[in-house]
């Protein structure tokens, strides 16, 4: 620093105020503890333009994450008209240059109209935190206390700056740090609640699974039906609870295969041994009864059926169930012999209803009998006897008598409980008889029966007296069925007839009360019934009979009032075609009579 | 009638009570014609000469019970013997309320016939 001697109290007050401005200068850190960098810029800007007596001043400062450097400058209120901030950020910036190894410059330099004198100092050694230039218009630009104050200044700056900055990035390392945390904290909790739930859903799970559990346990033993799984590899078998109850095994000890093989029934060890094989080569082919035949001689049917799965690690695995179907097959067995039983007991219900009917057909011959008896006694006992009269007599007798047998042959007949006898059955012949049983109760209904028999009609091969029985069913369902009506002729129409498919085909239509047609098939289950005296087991049995015969019964409502009921079953293999057709229906009982009787005396 | 007896009709579709029973009430001492129907019955000759009916009851179209209706409708009060092979126990008590002398259920006595007869007459 040059000291002039020649104004010895100037320089003195000159050095006084530089001290001053010294002074001042090493002030502004104290200001600036804390400071953001750009409040220390604008209060380092506002000093040096206040202590220097400048034009402007400008600061660049560098970004430390690398974005474009923040610029700001400072001119006094009075030279803004000379000096515009944009263009002098402009101007500088080409000044300075990207060099950062110019450490200090100063030049005398045009800015627009005025000719400047510029000074610039480095914020850092490199400009690391930027720059600071200082213009005046006074030629003596810096002088040497101006340029000692200028870099001090800076060098300040640099400092307040340089805490700043340290400040600003501790600060955003804490505030990232708080963010983290905070992140964290919030991962944490969404975690923590995730697991909390996690623990909740498990828990819920496990209680499902325990419920689960129970209801398979229980409808396990409510349906009799335990499961199992078999290790193929290692032989391991478990067993659910009930079928350790099934196989009557103790529940504290591992089952064994022996166990299983000594607990299968004698008979079925070939079979089980099959499908062992089967399981063994992964054949699922699984679903079969086998029986257990327990230490007390005792019989289980069950019912099996497993299939074979692999684990992750290939092992094969066999799973399955197996229900006790003990239970339901003696029932099956009991139903059968109940149902043959009802079958038959439906049959002598069926024919005990007809039971008058038969009576009346009875009682007709055997009236005549002692009627003409009594005649014939009168007439022997005349004087002279009536001989010729007498004769007639008996001849009528004869006659009644042979009358009487046919109806008890017939009856004899549908009472039998004789099992199927197949034979040839002439179907027309059938109906008549059957008719002919029944004509007393379809007169007595008042029933107009008329009848088309097939003149070519096959014979087929079935149980004649079941296939009349059905017949009968069909007869007096019609006639029931006709009893009620009074406003329309009661009639009824039997015919037979060829069918498709080599087939014959009966039908019996009448115009009586008819039936619902939703009830259609309703009409064939067993105790289903519109009467109040019927046990409903008439069109179920007939059904079934018809069935056995390979055929078809079915119903349909006519288009007028009433209904249809047909069965068609299939002929014999033998085509014996029907010998003769009646159109009308007349008693075979006095036709074979006559046959029978021949002459009679 | 020409001999002096009553006039038993028979009405029966039972063709074999239509030739037997007549005889016997011949040699019972009646006078006896058989009708196969009511309706034949009814639009014969005999109606009014008729002192006794027998007559069945189940019967296709007219029944007994409808001719016995008929005859009342047309005032003629022929005593009724009712036959039928039903052994129906409701039907006897009803048909004597209607005003018949006697239900007989078929096979029949002769004895219960001359009584029931004998009954029919005594009312004619």
């Amino acid at each position: 620093m040059e000291v002039s001697l020649e104004h010895p109290a100037e320089e003195i007050k000159r050095l006084q105020r530089c001290i001053n401005d010294l002074v001042s200068l090493l002030a502004l850190p104290a200001m600036w503890s804390g400071s953001k960098p750009y409040d220390i810029v604008h209060t380092l800007l506002d000093s040096l333009l206040r202590l220097l007596d400048l034009d402007f001043v400008y600061v660049s400062l560098t970004n430390p994450v690398d974005a474009a450097p923040s610029e700001t400058v400072r001119v006094p209120q009075s030279q803004e008209q000379l000096f515009r901030p944009r263009e002098l950020c402009t101007f500088l910036n080409r000044w300075l240059g990207d060099d950062p190894q110019k450490r200090y410059l100063q030049e005398r330099s045009h800015i627009g109209d005025e000719e400047v004198s510029l000074a610039s100092w480095p914020l850092g050694v490199q400009r690391e935190i930027g720059v600071i230039v200082a213009g005046s218009r006074r030629a003596d630009f810096p002088r040497d206390t101006e340029a000692l104050l200028l870099g001090i200044a800076a060098n300040q700056a640099l400092i307040g700056l340089q805490q700043g900055r340290l400040l600003t990035e501790q600060k955003r390392v804490a505030d990232e740090l708080d963010q983290r945390v905070g992140q964290r904290t919030a991962e944490l909790a969404a975690a923590n609640e995730g697991l909390r739930m996690e623990v909740a859903e498990r828990r819920r799970a496990e209680e499902a699974l325990k419920r689960s559990e129970a209801f398979l346990a229980e409808g396990q033993r409510l349906s009799l039906t335990g499961s199992f799984s078999w290790r193929l590899d290692t032989d391991e078998i478990t067993f659910s609870e009930e079928l350790y109850r099934i196989f009557e095994f103790d529940y504290d000890a591992p089952v064994m295969l022996e166990q299983i093989v000594a607990r299968v029934h004698p008979e079925d060890i070939p079979l089980l041994s099959e499908k062992m094989d089967l399981a063994r080569r992964n054949i699922n082919d699984h679903d079969y009864a086998i029986r257990l035949r327990m230490p007390d001689g005792r019989v289980k049917y069950l019912r099996t059926k497993s299939y074979g799965i692999r684990d992750r690690d290939g092992r094969l695995e066999h799973v399955g169930a197996i229900q006790d179907a003990t239970e339901h097959r003696l029932s099956e067995e009991a139903l059968a012999k109940v149902s043959s039983e009802l079958a038959h007991v439906a049959r002598v219900t069926s024919l005990g209803a007809l039971a008058a009917s038969i009576a009346h057909e009875v009682s007709q011959p055997l009236s005549g009998i002692i009627t003409n008896a009594c005649t014939c006694l009168r007439m022997l006992a005349a004087d002279p006897p009536n001989v010729d009269g007498a004769r007639e007599t008996v001849r009528r007798t004869i006659r009644d008598g042979n009358r009487a047998s046919e109806v008890i042959t017939r009856l004899r007949a549908l009472f039998s409980k004789k099992e199927a006898t197949i034979e040839s059955v002439d179907l027309n012949e059938a109906t008549r008889e059957v008719i002919a049983l029944s004509l007393s109760e379809l007169q007595r209904n008042r029933v107009i029966l008329r009848t088309e028999l097939a003149s070519d009609l096959p014979v087929v091969k079935g149980d004649r007296v079941q296939i009349q029985q059905v017949i009968l069913n069909l007869l007096r369902n019609a006639s029931e069925a006709l009893s009620a009506v009074d406003d329309r002729p009661r009639q009824l129409l039997i015919s037979t007839e060829r069918d498709e498919g080599d087939r014959v085909r009966l039908t019996v239509q009448d115009a009586g009360v008819g039936f619902d047609p939703q009830a259609a098939e309703r009409l064939f289950e067993a105790f289903y019934t519109t009467k109040n005296e019927s046990m409903g087991m008439g069109l179920s049995v007939s059904r079934s009979i018809i069935e056995n015969h390979h055929g078809r019964l079915w119903a349909a409502p006519n288009d007028g009032p009433g209904a249809t009921f047909s069965f068609s079953i299939p002929r014999g293999p033998e085509g014996v075609t029907g010998a003769r057709s009646l159109g009308t229906i007349r008693m075979p009982a006095a036709e074979d009579s006559e046959r029978a009787m021949g002459d009679p005396c | 009638m020409l001999t002096g007896r009553s006039l038993v009709s028979v009405v029966d579709d039972d063709e074999s009570v239509r030739e037997s029973l007549p005889d016997l009430l011949w040699e019972l001492g009646f006078a006896a014609h058989a009708f196969s129907s009511a309706e034949e019955f009814l639009t014969s000759d005999y109606v009014a000469q008729t002192n006794c009916l027998i007559l069945d009851i189940a019967m296709p179209g007219m029944t007994g019970h409808d001719l016995q209706r008929e005859l009342k409708l047309r005032r003629q009060e022929i005593p009724i013997v009712f036959i039928t092979a039903y052994r129906d126990d409701a039907v006897r008590p009803r048909v004597l309320e209607q005003g018949a002398v006697e239900c007989l259920f078929k096979p029949f006595s002769e004895r219960a016939l001359v009584e029931a007869l004998n009954a029919a007459l005594r009312r004619s």
